[in-house]
């Protein structure tokens, strides 16, 4: 008797389980509608929406434990009211697919629940019968369906997401696509290319291409070229000022870029570096520098100093050890290093907008911004050129996928 | 003739601990050395010294008579045995063997045929010639300790030192393996020096054992004389009394059932 009890105070169906977290989130999706409701300033449909926040709170407070028959009654008529006020706010809504799929997160949860709390698992859960072989096929049954129900919910969860990062994508893509300059419209209404064809026969993107191309793999170049010494130096010798240097390289990192901006331009001007490569390729190293030595200073940590002491037993010399075994085995580390200059190059604004001044030296970001100028703006042109500078970067990720988790968990150097 | 000597040597770290005080150790041609001590007692940081892994703070290191000191460890013809193995994870078996064969230069520089038909013959010696296209993380455990010690042994050391080689096997390989060690030093005749932490490992390994502990010589003869006539106390503790329980422990084991009430 004492074990049925035991076992009886464990087993809670699985519907009752999923629907403990699903009504708290479709609780927090109504708060987070309510904002909007605020703002098309509707004070019916504020109402209602407040009144289903409400009302899914209260249906998850209610929701029936063991032996519960008056709670269960409580959350089935809890249900029905919702289902009642969704499908209400759907047919008097302008069925949008906005408002289509508010009214699914009100109608779709509600549905569920009823048909859950009526099920059979949960009546007889909630009845006074509950047997021992129940309780123990009960378990079963949670255990086999529970994964189906876990895999269900965080697609949906991510599928939400996932939306909303690719709508301004989506957005982007239509205005490129779409005839004229102008901005809204309905997604996919018209199909141009007028605006690639523009911008490609151009010889502004071009120019601005080239420029963004020589100072990003500059940047990258020289970059490497510095970090990767001084990320083995600090990684393996202890000398005089290295931990108060690799502090010093995080403390510039700290501040936030337009702080040093007026200070640059100074030293860049008396350098005779404005409105050159060269200048923007030296700043952006700059930049660059601390993340990428400290990422190689972590990698080559990892790399076991007998390795090292091996290569120097078989006779090379410290910089043979570097070059034939410690490199070879950064290669990833360094592809990561390479890409994420390469990218920050690529993507930097401020920077080359105050140090290139002149049109031919413009990279694509400046180049990108000028297309939005105060007297006509090119939104078509815009967007169809900022996928065009995107790209390359797209391109760039997807070849080198594979090299960067590897480069990122990175470590697994053992013998 | 390689001997190898150790004259006053002592090691002191820049935080003052002294990891070797005055160590005074003869080793003679075509021996086998072990160095036992517990962890802490500074045989591994004497091995590291003789291999110039290890500045020396004090007195002379003599390889074949030569004092090495101040030389750099590639040009002292050395061959060692990691405990991690430390094979070159990006290499084949056969560029990690040859890699040290390959680096060497001027008049001693060898032909491609001279390092195809040295690795050829290590390989076989310890059974890797099917190995050797595949990388090291495609080798087992004791495949990969075997590489290491091709690795040591074809460059034709002078000096073999191993650095605690068998710990990372299972008991079973770690059997095999120090069969194996043996069976080569006899074909080979290369005086190793092989540090350990296992007493029978050391008793069934060594010519002679030269036992540490803090940083100083115990005793230093031969393994069977070391456990009937310990020199002191810590000898006699760590070294007769380990032997002595293990096998209290096995006789205990395997006692026969008739003699349980003797």
């Amino acid at each position: 008797m004492t074990e049925s009890r035991f076992m009886r105070d464990w087993y809670v169906p699985v519907e009752i389980l999923t629907l403990r977290s699903w009504l708290v989130v479709s609780f927090i999706v109504h708060l987070l509608l309510l904002t909007v409701e605020v703002l098309r300033d509707d004070s019916v449909s504020l109402l209602l929406g407040f009144i289903v926040c409400i009302l899914f709170a209260t249906l998850r407070a209610s929701l029936p434990k063991i032996h519960d028959q008056g709670k269960r009654n409580i959350s089935l008529a809890l249900s029905a009211l919702i289902i009642g006020i969704g499908i209400f706010r759907l047919v008097s809504s302008s069925l949008s697919v906005f408002d289509i799929w508010m009214h699914a997160w009100t109608i779709i949860p509600s549905s569920i629940s009823l048909w859950w709390l009526s099920s059979r698992a949960v009546t007889v859960w909630t009845s006074n019968k509950l047997s021992t072989s129940a309780i123990e096929f009960g378990l079963l049954r949670n255990f086999e369906t529970i994964k189906k129900h876990e895999n269900f919910s965080t697609h949906l969860i991510l599928t939400h997401f996932v939306f909303i990062t690719v709508i301004p994508l989506i957005w982007i893509i239509d205005i490129a696509f779409s005839p004229g300059n102008a901005l809204g419209g309905e997604i996919g209404d018209s199909f141009s290319t007028e605006h690639f064809s523009k911008i490609l026969e151009g010889d502004s993107f071009w120019i601005w291409f080239v420029n963004s191309l020589i100072v990003s793999i500059g940047t990258s170049l020289l970059g490497l070229t510095i970090a990767i010494p001084a990320g083995y130096a600090f990684s393996r010798y202890k000398f005089t000022g290295r931990d108060v240097s690799m502090f010093a390289f995080l403390l510039v990192q700290m501040f936030p870029g337009i702080i040093i901006l007026v200070p640059y331009f100074l030293v860049m001007k008396t350098l005779g570096l404005l409105n050159t490569h060269l200048g923007l390729i030296l700043a952006y190293c700059v930049t660059a520098l601390p993340l990428c030595v400290w990422m190689l200073k972590g990698f080559f940590d990892t790399i076991p100093r007998e390795l090292e002491e091996a290569a120097t037993l078989d006779g090379c010399n410290q910089f043979q050890v570097f070059t034939k075994v410690v490199l070879p085995l950064s290669k990833p580390a360094i592809a990561v290093t390479a890409l994420f200059s390469f990218l920050a190059a690529w993507n930097e604004f401020l920077l080359a907008l105050t140090f290139n001044t002149s049109n031919d030296m413009y990279t694509l970001p400046v180049g990108l911004a000028s297309l939005i100028s105060s007297t006509g703006q090119a939104w078509g042109d815009f967007a169809a050129a900022s996928l065009l500078v995107s790209l390359p970067v797209a391109l760039l990720f997807l070849f080198f996928q594979k090299f960067l988790i590897e480069g990122l968990s990175a470590g697994g150097v053992k013998g | 003739m390689v001997e190898v000597n150790f004259k006053n040597v002592s090691k002191k770290y820049e935080d003052g601990f002294e990891a070797v005080k005055d160590l005074n150790l003869d080793i003679k041609d075509g021996e086998f050395l072990v160095l036992l001590g517990p962890s802490g007692c500074g045989k591994s940081t004497t091995l590291r010294m003789l291999a110039g892994l290890e500045e020396i703070t004090d007195g002379d290191v003599l390889i074949d008579h030569l004092k090495v000191n101040h030389l750099p460890p590639g040009a002292r013809d050395l061959g060692m045995v990691f405990q991690s193995y430390a094979l070159y994870p990006h290499m084949t078996i056969r560029n990690n063997l040859s890699f040290g064969l390959r680096m060497v230069k001027g008049e001693l520089k060898l032909t491609k045929d001279e390092i195809d038909s040295r690795i050829q013959e290590i390989s076989e010696v310890l059974e890797l010639s099917d190995h050797l296209e595949k990388k090291p993380k495609e080798l087992s455990g004791g495949q990969r300790q075997r590489v290491a010690l091709g690795r040591a042994l074809v460059r034709r050391p002078k000096v073999l030192l191993m650095d605690e080689p068998l710990s990372n096997l299972d008991a079973e390989l770690r059997h095999q393996m120090r069969k194996e060690i043996r069976r080569l030093h006899d074909t080979l005749g290369t005086t190793t020096i092989y540090v350990t932490h296992d007493q029978i490992e050391a008793m069934t390994l060594a010519d002679r054992i030269a036992i540490l502990d803090k940083g100083e010589l115990q005793q230093h003869c031969a393994p069977m004389e070391a456990y009937h006539n310990p020199a002191n106390d810590f000898v006699r503790s760590f070294l007769c009394k380990h032997i002595d329980e293990l096998v209290d422990t096995a006789n205990a084991l395997f006692k026969k059932p008739g003699e349980e009430n003797e």
